[in-house]
């Protein structure tokens, strides 16, 4: 019960981005097409996880006064692992991603949900806990993806959908600044619907 | 004994282990994976000359040769001389060697349907960063012309500086001339609009970006001028039909185009006295 609470809070009710807002530079950035913001959520999920599993695993021998020190050499060398495997086989995507698969290592998403959450709990349930907060913050990715690159290349995933309707595509959906529009249609959906959410 | 997790011999201890840990890991894991990476780099640097050549699906190892200019001289890189193959991709994957080399100038040569193209590596800066690229040039009559550009860029403005690497603009160059006829390099992105056959259109917004197009073309072409010019003259020279008819052959003509004309006209016997026509 508790650990399929776990699993669904963050992709909904609890969302890393729309609801704890972290998370967003990156999701402005790598979200033009589909296929990066993916394999970024990929990422993101593996390195989530992954760093929750090894600072749960770690977190009774942890010196306290260097435990952040220690979290990010866990979460930078899982975010190089990442790189390398992205560079070697899937070359394309990683030159889309740039700069950003690195980055992973200052998304507070993953630093957050190690000292919040994996410090404090059972190996399992952290490793359950940050492949739910990497899907969620995937799902959100992707969701952006999806209108600015239908509506931006009148394309998904790279094959024509608009386009053959005689669509004109709209250049204003590829910069950065509508991701942020679209992320913030998304919150305002989302709370809409979510009504313990709204501040009063 | 209970261990004192917060003394320092225990921290140096957990750091210098964990570092150790981590620090082979990643080496271990860089190593294995570096083939497949270099590779990768390898044959995006092919399927652009490719690109540059106007072939993006033909493939690069049956039918490209790699070559080397020093001073207008052309030497062939062998395809079996592995370590010198792999020289001239070093020297592409790395931008500011390029831009410093001066000779032994990568070059690559696509022969086809009896037409010679070649692709030249070009290197410069862009608004925000490096831009670079491969132009692909043909010999026509008394000039040389771009059959083909491909262009990237590390960081220029999304929908401004950044187009240069779009189809749209690379279309532009096609068929552009490099030299007016003041003999002087003339391709260039011109700010307004072209104002000549040899201008292309610059990108509204992005004029820093094709200030720096324009820098890197003439410098990056500019090494490969003496080369381009001999290859030049080497291809008149070829297509020129020989000046002397055997009713015109003279001893003047004949120094002048004795190697190609020499048999037909210019044996001892065939060459006639110009007639005196102000005999009256």
């Amino acid at each position: 019960m508790k650990l399929s609470k776990n699993f669904t809070n963050p992709l909904a009710a609890n969302n890393p981005v729309i609801v704890q807002i972290l998370g967003i530079c990156s999701a402005l950035a790598v979200t033009v097409k589909l296929e990066p913001a993916f394999v970024m959520g990929l990422s993101v999920t593996f390195v989530c996880a992954f760093s929750n599993l090894f600072m749960s695993l770690l977190r009774k021998g942890v010196p306290s006064r260097i435990r952040i020190i220690v979290q990010l050499v866990v979460i930078a060398t899982l975010v190089i692992v990442v790189d390398q495997f992205l560079r070697a086989y899937m070359y394309d995507v990683s030159k889309q991603l740039s700069v950003y698969v690195g980055l992973i290592i200052t998304n507070c998403i993953v630093m957050g949900r190690v000292e919040a959450f994996a410090l404090g709990n059972k190996p399992w349930d952290s490793f359950v806990d940050g492949v739910a907060n990497g899907l969620g913050y995937a799902f959100i990715l992707v969701l952006v993806a999806f209108f600015r690159e239908l509506f931006g290349s009148g394309t998904l995933f790279g094959f024509d959908v608009l386009a053959r309707f005689g669509y004109v595509n709209n250049s204003l959906m590829l910069f950065p600044p509508m991701a942020l529009i679209i992320i913030g249609c998304i919150i305002w959906v989302h709370r809409s619907i979510n009504k313990d959410l709204q501040e009063k | 004994m209970a261990i004192n997790k917060n003394s320092n011999t225990y921290i140096i201890i957990y750091t210098v282990v964990m570092v150790v840990i981590v620090g082979s890991l990643l080496a271990f894991l860089a190593t294995s994976l570096k083939p497949q990476q270099d590779a990768n780099v390898l044959n995006e640097q092919k399927v652009s000359i490719m690109k540059a050549f106007g072939e993006a699906d033909a493939n690069f190892d049956d039918m490209v040769k790699i070559g080397l200019v020093t001073e207008g001289e052309f030497t062939e890189v062998a395809k079996d001389d592995k370590a010198g193959v792999q020289a001239v991709f070093d020297l592409l994957g790395n931008r500011k060697a390029l831009s410093e080399a001066t000779a032994e100038l990568p070059i690559f040569v696509l022969e086809k349907d009896g037409a010679t193209k070649y692709v030249l590596p070009i290197v410069g800066k862009g608004l925000w960063g490096d831009i670079w690229g491969y132009v692909s040039l043909q010999q026509a009559e008394d000039n040389v012309v771009i059959t083909g550009i491909v262009m990237d860029h590390a960081g220029e403005t999304p929908g401004l500086g950044a187009e240069i690497a779009t189809e749209r603009v690379q279309k532009m160059f096609e068929g552009k001339a490099l030299y007016n006829e003041a003999n002087e390099f003339a391709v260039r992105m011109q700010k307004g609009g072209a104002q000549n056959e040899h201008q292309v259109d610059a990108i509204t917004g992005g004029t820093k970006t094709c200030d720096g197009v324009n820098a890197m073309l003439a410098i990056s072409v500019g090494k490969y001028e003496a080369f381009l010019r001999g290859a030049e003259a080497t291809a008149e020279a070829d297509t020129e039909e020989c000046a002397c008819s055997e009713e015109e052959c003279s001893e003047e003509c004949c120094g002048e185009c004795a190697d190609e004309c020499a048999d037909e006209c210019c044996s001892e016997e065939a060459i006639v006295e110009p007639v005196n026509v102000e005999e009256e």
